[in-house]
């Protein structure tokens, strides 16, 4: 590694999503997006239904399917940009370097083949490894994951919903990768099987050392788990920071509201306002700002200018009024808890 | 307070697989609570713990195996003629988990309601009509221009507001609201929450939450109920239940409840999910559980009262020892 630890460096990517001609311009789901993500770090990336944060997963995968398509900007793997490369050099480094856990692993894996078998499609893809070989690997990342290796005869259906997301995180570390992209892969388990499925892959990560990319709805589920946060909205990065200042005192607007829009389970119960409208129809995207029609800050210069994402107490905000540290003390008290 | 519904000893088996292996599934088993009025009451547990089968149940899609629900004291097994079956579903209607699937695409969005008046209150003329659609709507939060748009042109949070402006219009009792916000971003879940909260409080309208995020549910509810496997393990008033559990089921999914606020704890257990077909005598909790004893495999665990209103599932729990299974 020549450049340091950074093992992703993704700058300035954007993804539309083509219309019919006629039916007016492109949709603009991912908007000017930079990050890096060093080795072994822990990226967890929060944002509402249409923010554009799988967008940006399948974008820096390299799976965009048509109509959408990138735009703009690079995706630097480990010093190499994979943007533009055919699908016969991306398929080396899928599995092996860098590789992907879907959302829905009841879709994601095959229904008629058993786990087994499609460790093996994936090892055979990359080399001719002997049968030994293959069963010995299999039984190896089962064992990783905590699933007792006679499961690699079962097939997905006769798997608990767990048991199917592990088996999807084994597969994804057949190769030892650098890289594990995970979209929502707990969303559809319950709360006591997610947390045990978070433990589990903080603590792969943390033996086996690769860098994970975690993609969620729900922001207090990686609160304990990422190293750093980034918060979507409307197709751009609003904050990136460390995880633990942001959750101590997050600084753009839609991350306070975000945080007060959970209920606890401890201390007083409070009401709550949730944040008022909803998310923009990436169509029609506001002025200005693009958080300004919901947020109880926003001043007449929030309509007009869009802020770029400024850097302010080792954070990166998109916040006029942070930037030039107008948003006072006494005005956040009215929003903390 | 006076009581709406109570269940006696509910239970719903299904069955399944072939004519060879003819198996029964516990979805509900032996499953006695009640709601009382102005009462937002919370159904809480894993997905497959029989929460929406109740809700089926009580909404009469689904005949009991055995068991009886009371409905202002009047059995539903009573009920014969088709004007009592649609005077018992305006009473208590549902609102569903998703509403991009629960509301008819192809018409407006007062088209529900409408039609909900046409058939429950046909004592209304067409003017009245439009007008009580646009006083629930108001109720729910919508304005009266929401009246004439297609669910399209709607949002995730104003597509259930519709679903809840429907059942109002049916001047409920008991409103049987199924996960209604698990779907819905995080940033609008509260203000369905709060309209739930308001619908008790301003319309006198009961509620059966039913939810598997326990946060959400102390938000809103008076009570909390907790199946585990069919049946209910611990049910109380919503604060003293998430304060002092005594099931050690409610202690392991309080303890998995993430919250940012609280120092990580390290649950050990992995989540799989019980056995309902063809289940052994015994509690069905007790391969996870730490302090099963001998009992806990010979005999089912009944529900008994250790505190007043507070009732538990647990020998050990019933015993009066003090269960602490998992740390929260």
């Amino acid at each position: 590694m020549s450049e340091g630890h950074e093992i992703l460096e993704v700058s300035g990517l954007s993804v539309d999503y083509m219309l019919p001609q006629g039916s007016g311009a492109d949709i603009r789901a991912v908007d000017d997006v930079s990050f890096t993500v060093d080795r072994g770090e822990f990226l967890g990336i929060v944002g509402e239904s249409g923010c554009g944060k799988s967008t940006l997963l399948f974008a820096v995968a390299q799976l965009l399917a048509p109509p959408a398509h990138l735009a703009a900007g690079t995706v630097k793997f480990k010093g190499a940009n994979l943007v533009g490369l055919t699908d016969r050099q991306l398929s080396a480094i899928r599995w092996c370097d860098l590789s992907v856990v879907m959302q829905s692993a009841m879709n994601a894996l095959n229904p008629v083949k058993s786990i087994g078998a499609q460790f093996k499609d994936a090892l055979q893809a990359h080399g001719k490894p002997s049968k030994e070989e293959i069963a010995a690997r299999s039984a190896a990342v089962m064992r990783m994951v905590g699933i007792d290796p006679v499961h690699l005869k079962s097939y997905p259906h006769q798997l608990s919903g767990g048991m199917r997301q592990r088996s999807m995180i084994a597969m994804a570390m057949l190769f030892t990768p650098d890289l594990i992209i995970m979209d929502e892969p707990t969303s559809a388990l319950d709360v006591v099987a997610q947390r045990a499925l978070m433990l589990q892959i903080k603590e792969l990560q943390q033996t086996y050392g690769f860098a994970v990319i975690f993609v969620t709805h729900d922001m207090s589920l990686i609160s304990h788990f990422s190293d750093r946060l980034m918060v979507m909205y409307a197709g751009q990065i609003d904050e990136l920071g460390a995880t633990r200042t942001i959750f101590a005192r997050p600084l753009h607007p839609y991350t306070q509201g975000l945080l007060e829009a959970f209920p606890s389970i401890h201390g007083p119960r409070v009401p709550l306002k949730g944040i008022p409208g909803n998310p923009p129809d990436l169509a029609m995207i506001p002025s200005g700002c693009r958080f300004h029609p919901r947020c109880p800050h926003a001043v007449e210069r929030c309509t007009v200018t869009a802020p770029d994402l400024y850097p302010v107490d080792g954070d990166l905000v998109r916040c006029l009024r942070r930037q030039d540290g107008s948003l006072s003390s006494r005005e956040e008290g009215s929003l903390s808890r | 307070m006076s009581e709406l519904l109570r269940t006696e000893r509910l239970t719903k088996h299904f069955k399944i697989g072939g004519l060879l292996s003819r198996r029964t599934l516990h979805a509900v088993d032996d499953v006695s609570f009640s709601i009382g009025e102005h009462e937002i009451v919370a159904l809480a547990g894993e997905s497959g713990s029989g929460k929406s089968t109740i809700a089926r149940v009580l909404a009469r899609i689904y005949q009991p195996t055995s068991g009886q629900v009371y409905f202002e004291g009047k059995p539903l097994s009573a009920i014969r003629s088709r004007r009592d079956g649609l005077r018992y579903a305006s009473l208590v209607p549902m609102v569903f988990q998703d509403p991009f699937a629960s509301i008819n695409p192809v018409f407006r969005a007062q088209h529900g309601v409408l039609r909900i008046l046409k058939l429950h209150r046909p004592e209304l003329s067409a003017k009245q009509r439009l007008d009580e659609a646009a006083r629930v709507f108001g109720v729910v939060g919508l304005g009266a221009d929401m009246l004439q748009r297609f669910p399209y042109e709607l949002s995730g949070g104003q597509r259930q507001r519709v679903g809840f402006a429907q059942a109002l219009a049916m001047r409920p009792k008991l409103i049987l609201a199924d996960e209604p916000v698990s779907m819905l971003d995080v940033s609008i879940r509260i203000g369905l929450l709060n309209l739930m909260a308001k619908l008790r409080d301003e319309e006198g309208v009961s509620i059966l939450y039913i939810t598997h995020d326990i946060a959400s549910a102390r938000y809103v509810a008076d009570r909390l109920i907790v199946m585990y496997a069919g049946q209910i393990a611990e049910s109380g008033p919503i604060e003293e239940v998430l304060t002092a559990p005594k099931h050690p089921y409610t202690q392991l999914l309080l303890s998995a409840v993430p919250d940012p606020m609280a120092p990580l704890s390290q649950v050990t257990d992995r989540g799989e999910p019980p056995k309902v077909v063809d289940p052994a005598p015994g509690c069905r909790f007790r391969w996870r559980c730490p302090l099963a004893i001998e009992q806990c495999s010979a005999v089912t665990p009944a529900l008994a009262e250790v505190r007043p209103n507070h009732e538990v599932a647990c020998h050990v729990a019933q015993t009066g020892a003090e269960v602490r299974a998992f740390a929260s």
